[in-house]
């Protein structure tokens, strides 16, 4: 009895177990299978609808990429800092390479004919020196340069595109001359000491034709894009000619050439002035300390005549479209003007600041340095005249009471009168530190040096007091006469400063000596002077080079094409100036690896 | 201790470069965009369509940019106050409209004794103004001294289309009998 009911209890027990493990996987079957299926049965493999979906999907997809229309890129967008940031950084770092690429190659030639034409050797050496900071920034100016357009293409294709329409036959000779510009520069270098002088000379020669061909073809894209010349209304070419051969491209052929002489002047002074400072000899401080006073000289040389060139270039602007000369002067970029005195401020006091010091090296200079105080004075006030806005940031209540922005006395000096009156005067005031120093240590032998003298003075002191006299004339007359005013008033001065050195070369010739010059017993000081020259030379031309370009404001092509990305405004001049001093510094940075490269030369020199 | 040289370079380069941003930092601080359009309608009352033709002169026109209003002394381009009383004299045989529209359409055409010329052509690129936005900029310069006859409807170039315009005060005579004027257009 007992054994039986056991047996219907293991009975019960599997079918209870047997119905509980199919009820299981009948659960899992239909927890794991969440999709929807018809009742019916078929023999064919049925579609799910999600299955059915996803097949439309892909076929719907490559449908509509197999017809999906060509439409050409107007702007590409360039991650975090913007495409106009990226291109206007890399744009200012090759053209400030380029710049000293360029400029470097000229006064090296420069000193070695004068060397070559005196005899000295010294000479040839420091020209040797110059040129051994132009192969790496050769190669970095190419570099940037390729960079440049690459973004130039990936972010504005359809402006590039543009530009390529009017100067497709630019572009192969431009290619060209830079294997010339190549084949030049390392054969220049490298064949130094290697071929007679002649024909050494003729292969610098050949660098620096071939460079500012370079120059004039690149400089005619940049300023058809703010002066276009040769298009029709709607910017199809009529003439690549007229093109190339626009308002502002002769001005800006000549105020880069002799802006790059004063920038690569600089720059290669500052590298004197490094080589100087680390220096652990005499002999080496009075070499470096004599390359730097040359570099020196040579952008001041150069910086003299900048400004007028710079006016040449302005009044193109303004005869172009008086609406963009006022842009730039009396609009949206008035106020730059104002930062632009401030570092052309500071790079007259440098100049002259060094060549005050510079006396220092030179026996028998004492009697001189009492006018230093006068010219200084003289300096600091034209400073102070140019630096002056023409109207004055005020409160509402303060621009009240002075009856409108400008200033009831200073308001005066804010105008272009006075400003060409300032900087007329402060080119004279350097001429005169430099006649200075140039006298320092020697007297003159000649019989009529009194006659000399009294002539020097009269013609300087007439020409300061014609500037002055045109500079408040112009208070009096309409914009028609005053603008005119600036010719007689640059004339003057021109006419001074080369008067007045032809009358001194000859009177001080055969001079007696009173006192040598100890090349490198300077004050460290003016060592980073220098430096501090080169920074505001790069700075300023950081912040001109913004100014050109912005003048556009929102148009790639002033007047043709316009420019419709979100970068299309001016933004503050703040900002403007983040940009240039980051650039600045990523020169700075990359130029002080030239340098380093450089001395590795003189280490491998000094332990041969 | 002894500072390095490389260490001194550098914060002179770095102190340099910032005083100069300091100074930019300085200065007024402005954003300059586009300038926008003015919607014209075709029903807009006189007023607004001369409030229309200010804000075009202040903002697409930019010909304050070189003209000013009430301004004397040693003015580059002439100042346009009062032109409205002015331009129907001007010149022998130009109603104001005609004298207007001819100074916008045509600016070489006479020049303001004691000014050079310098004025761009409105109506093309880069300022390129419409024929309606014109005829708001006449209603405004109207406005400055004188009476609005300008519609949107008027036609006022070239000269002698206008039906608005008053006819000529007198019969045309050579540019050199113009009165001479300087400071005022």
């Amino acid at each position: 009895m007992k054994s039986r009911l056991n047996l219907k209890i293991a009975v019960a027990s599997l079918v209870v177990v047997a119905i509980a493990f199919a009820a299981t996987v009948g659960i899992v079957r239909f927890v794991l299978s969440g999709e929807y299926r018809a009742p019916e049965r078929s023999d064919q493999a049925q579609v799910t609808p999600r299955v059915q979906a996803l097949q439309d999907e892909a076929a719907a997809k490559e449908k509509a990429d197999r017809e999906k229309p060509y439409v050409e890129e107007t702007y590409r967008k360039f991650p975090v800092i913007g495409s106009r940031v990226a291109v206007w950084v890399l744009a200012q770092l090759h053209l400030l390479f380029a710049a000293f690429v360029l400029a470097v190659p000229l006064f090296a030639l420069i000193i070695e004919f004068i060397g070559w034409l005196n005899g000295d050797e010294r000479y040839n050496e420091l020209a040797h020196e110059f040129t051994k900071l132009l192969s790496v920034s050769f190669s970095l100016t190419a570099t940037f340069g390729a960079f440049l357009l690459f973004m130039l293409v990936l972010l504005y294709p359809k402006f590039m595109n543009y530009l390529m329409h009017v100067f497709s036959p630019t572009f192969a000779p431009y290619v060209g001359l830079f294997f010339f510009e190549a084949f030049f520069l390392y054969t220049y270098y490298y064949g130094w000491g290697k071929f007679s002088a002649v024909t050494h000379l003729l292969l610098g020669l050949g660098l620096n034709i071939v460079g500012t061909a370079i120059m004039l073809i690149a400089n005619s894209w940049l300023t058809f894009m703010t002066t276009p010349a040769g298009v029709s209304e709607s910017g199809a070419v009529i003439s690549t000619w007229a093109a190339v051969h626009n308002y502002t491209w002769m001005p800006i052929n000549i105020h880069r050439i002799i802006a790059n002489v004063a920038f690569g002047g600089s720059v290669a002074a500052a590298y004197a002035a490094f080589k100087f400072l680390g220096a652990k000899t005499d002999e080496e401080r009075a070499h470096y300390d004599w390359m730097g006073y040359i570099g020196n000289f040579v952008a001041i040389c150069a910086f003299l005549p900048l400004p007028f060139a710079g006016y040449w270039l302005a009044s193109e602007i303004y005869a172009y479209s008086q609406t963009l000369g006022l842009t730039m002067m009396g609009g949206a970029f008035s106020w730059l003007f104002i930062i632009q005195a401030v570092l052309i401020g500071n790079l007259f006091l440098g100049a002259n600041y060094y060549l005050w010091l510079g006396m220092g090296r030179v026996e028998a200079s004492e009697r001189f340095q009492r006018y230093i105080k006068f010219l200084l004075i003289l300096i600091a006030l034209c400073f102070a005249v140019w630096a002056t806005p023409r109207s004055i940031i005020a409160t509402v209540s303060e621009t009240r009471a002075m009856g409108g922005g400008a200033h009831p006395q200073l308001g005066y000096f804010g105008v272009m009168s006075a400003k060409n009156t300032a900087v007329n005067i402060l080119i004279l005031t350097t001429y005169v530190s430099f006649l200075l120093y140039r006298r320092s240590g020697r007297t003159p032998t000649v019989s009529w040096a009194k006659l000399g003298n009294a002539l020097q003075f009269a013609i300087a002191f007439l020409a300061g007091a014609t500037v002055l006299f045109l500079g408040v004339y112009g208070y009096f007359v309409e914009a028609k006469v005053r603008i005119g005013l600036s010719v007689p008033q640059v004339g003057s001065v021109l006419f001074a400063m080369i008067s007045v050195t032809v009358i001194d070369v000859l009177m001080y010739r055969n001079a007696k000596s009173l006192g040598e010059v100890r090349w490198g017993k300077i004050n460290p000081v003016s060592q980073y002077v220098l430096i501090f020259l080169a920074v505001t030379f790069t700075w300023l031309m950081g912040l001109m080079g913004y100014v050109r370009s912005g003048l556009r404001q929102h148009w790639h092509v002033y007047g043709i094409m316009r420019d419709t990305s979100v970068d299309a405004f001016t933004p503050t001049l703040g900002f403007a100036t983040r940009v240039v001093s980051v650039t600045v510094l990523l020169f700075f940075l990359l130029i002080g690896f030239v340098f380093w490269l450089a001395s590795l030369s003189d280490h491998k020199r000094e332990h041969a | 201790m002894k500072v390095p040289v490389g260490f001194k370079i550098l914060l002179l380069t770095v102190a340099t470069t910032g005083f100069y941003t300091l100074v930019g930092q300085l200065v007024p601080q402005k954003e300059v965009y586009p300038p926008k359009e003015t919607e014209l309608k075709k029903d807009m009352s006189q007023d607004e369509l001369v409030k229309a033709g200010k804000d075009i002169m202040e903002g697409k026109g930019l010909c304050t940019t070189c003209h000013t209003f009430g301004k004397s002394g040693a003015l580059r381009f002439p100042d346009l106050a009062g032109i409205g009383a002015r331009a129907g004299t001007r010149r022998p045989g130009l109603s104001d409209v005609d004298y207007l529209a001819q100074s916008i359409y045509d600016p070489s055409a006479f020049i303001v004794p004691g000014f050079n010329p310098g004025m761009p052509v409105i109506n093309k690129p880069p300022i390129g103004l419409t024929d309606q936005e014109i005829l708001a900029v006449i209603a405004y310069l109207q406005s400055n001294g004188g009476k609005v006859t300008v519609t949107l409807q008027s036609k006022v170039w070239p000269l002698g289309s206008s039906a608005t315009a008053a006819p000529p005060a007198a019969p045309a005579a050579p540019p050199a009998a113009a009165p001479a004027e300087p400071k005022k257009d």
